[in-house]
């Protein structure tokens, strides 16, 4: 059975929604106790993409999973644009052909614009050959593992995270919608997630925890390992707009359904362009949150100002309609001290969360429940889930991120070098690799070894001819230590 | 690689510049010593182009250090610096 495209109410009728039992008489009352009677070995937080991509792994390897999500499903998210390592998993999961039957737009390739090109036309001079005013990069290029299709999704993220959990639930996963979850008390022999059921608390007992929450971060909150990134302090102001023209600022036509990244003439400030459906067009403003805070909480004329600095978009965006209210994303670099531990491990945004330059959020999201799914499955055959059991995944998750971590870094600082890099037959494929998702497997990739040699030599030489293109976030020299 | 000549270096260099930057620009003609950032005929963006020209029609990589104003003022002195780095073993 195929899912149809639009979806009123994806969950459907099996869904369990508990309500809060008023009394000891209350119908709803042997339905919740039946549930805490039973015994689950693995007890899920969130029921975003990372949450029901691991209920789906760990259901399918026959353990009983519980899973709670706070919100009601469909509901709105950021984090529209897909890339290809998200692939492997949707196939493994066996969710791929439910998310081809909605028919979200197709994503095939990546695109970066620049307010370059005004500059030197205003000048008088030929404009630079296309490849120069903008880069692209089209995911066929390059094989990856796993990866069967040329293209991945822009997606509706209610319908899209909708079909996950469903998908979680009819693979045996059993799914709470609106049902918070206040804490988890790991004092005693197994942890007891206490969850807030109506007005009542309702302790469920589990073998161990998975926190999926997201940018909510649960356990990273309750056991105190956030850390803010002291680098990264952007914010994000976002909306849908009707009937925008994606051909406008492309350089090719053909690519218009691409992801489009436009660079504002404002510092570390871009815009993302993402086809939502054939008419609708995510647009989202990212800045430095300094700049924000000058607007004093005024994200309409933030989001105006900060586009008008770019009258091309500007025109663009005065030509559709917008169909939705702003919205904000704020707090928003951090890591985490342990991203792992004796019965509990952290993924997708509750794990860790950087930047949405290059859509990794969704790819992060499957990619750490898939890797930490396999270290669960083990850690439940031996009967044994101290930390020690999830250590291939902290690995494998810390290689990736420390990895995108760096390159997001590098193009705040100089971005120019990613242009340049993307057109270097010597860098291309190794920088459209990481931009494919495909970080988890391998050590440093040599193009970031050659790119921050680049900006060292940049950053010392006031001579340099990139020299004023340095962007104002200046990563630190060593790695960071989450 | 065979060693190319300074001479010739200067003469593709001086033809590419003239072609791909000045086409349709005020300035007439290209001197040895014209200088080039100077008078906006390089800029960041364009000067990748050329980076890319000189390596992969001259086979001379530059690397990201000499990127700077004293190399690129003139054409004379890219000229010199292409051809210096030309004869230093890969």
């Amino acid at each position: 059975m195929s899912c149809p495209s639009s979806l009123p109410d994806p969950l459907g009728p099996a869904t369990v929604q508990p309500e809060a039992p008023n009394s000891t008489s209350s119908p709803n009352r042997p339905e919740v106790e039946s549930v805490v009677d039973a015994e689950f070995d693995i007890g899920i937080i969130g029921g975003g993409p990372a949450g029901s991509t691991a209920a789906s792994y760990l259901a399918k390897a026959g353990l009983s999973v519980v899973l709670f999500e706070g919100d009601t499903f469909p509901r709105d998210h950021v984090g529209e644009s897909l890339v290809p390592a998200t692939t492997p998993v949707l196939l493994e999961i066996g969710a791929m052909d439910k998310i081809e039957a909605a028919n979200f737009p197709k994503k095939f390739g990546a695109a970066w614009t620049s307010a370059e090109d005004r500059n030197i036309d205003h000048n008088g001079f030929r404009g630079l050959t296309h490849d120069f005013r903008a880069a692209e990069i089209l995911f066929s290029e390059r094989d990856q593992e796993g990866v069967d299709r040329d293209y991945t999704f822009h997606v509706d993220r209610s319908k899209f995270d909708a079909i996950l959990l469903k998908h979680a639930e009819e693979l045996g996963a059993k799914i709470f919608q609106g049902v918070r979850v206040s804490n988890v008390d790991f004092s005693g022999e197994n942890p007891v997630i206490q969850a807030k059921v109506g007005s009542h608390q309702v302790d469920f007992p589990v073998r161990m925890v998975v926190d999926a929450s997201g940018r909510q971060t649960k356990l990273g909150n309750q056991l105190k390992f956030k850390i803010p990134d002291p680098v990264f302090n952007q914010y994000a102001v976002h909306t849908w707009f009707d009937g925008l023209d994606r051909k406008a600022l492309a350089v090719n036509k053909d690519q218009a359904d691409y992801i489009f990244i436009h660079f504002l003439p404002v510092s570390d400030t871009w815009v993302w362009q993402i086809p939502i459906t054939e008419t609708i067009t995510s647009i989202g403003v990212v800045s430095q949150k300094s700049r924000f805070q000058q607007y004093a909480g005024d994200r309409e004329k933030y989001f105006w100002d900060t586009v008008a600095s770019r009258p091309e978009l500007m025109d663009v965006l005065k030509n559709a309609d917008q169909v939705k209210g702003f919205k904000t994303e704020g707090d928003y670099s951090y890591g985490m001290s342990q991203v792992a531990g004796d019965k509990f491990v952290l993924i997708g945004d509750a794990a860790r969360f950087v930047d949405p330059i290059f859509s990794s959020g969704v790819s992060v999201a499957l990619n750490s429940a898939r890797i930490a799914s396999a270290d669960i499955i083990a850690a439940a055959e031996a009967g044994d889930f101290k930390k020690e059991r999830f250590a291939t995944y902290e690995k494998k998750l810390r290689r990736g991120v420390s990895n995108w971590y760096e390159f997001i870094s590098i193009y705040y600082r100089l971005n120019i070098l990613f242009t340049a890099f993307v057109q270097d037959d010597r860098y291309r494929l190794d920088v459209l690799k990481m931009l494919q998702g495909d970080v988890y497997d391998d050590e440093e990739p040599k193009a970031l070894a050659a790119m921050r040699d680049i900006v060292k030599a940049v950053e010392e030489d006031p001579t340099h001819l990139w020299h004023p293109y340095l962007g104002d976030l200046k990563a630190p020299s060593a790695k960071p230590s989450f | 690689m065979t060693a190319t000549s300074r001479d010739e270096i200067y003469t593709k260099l001086n033809a590419y510049i003239q072609e791909q930057f000045l086409d349709d620009s005020e300035i007439s003609e290209l001197k040895p010593d014209t200088p080039l950032l100077e008078w906006g005929v390089l800029n960041s963006m364009n000067t990748s182009i050329l980076l890319t020209y000189i390596r992969t029609e001259l086979g001379v990589t530059i690397p990201p250090t000499h990127i700077t104003g004293r190399h690129f003022y003139s054409v004379e002195t890219i000229t010199d610096m292409v051809y210096e780095l030309s004869l230093q073993p890969a």
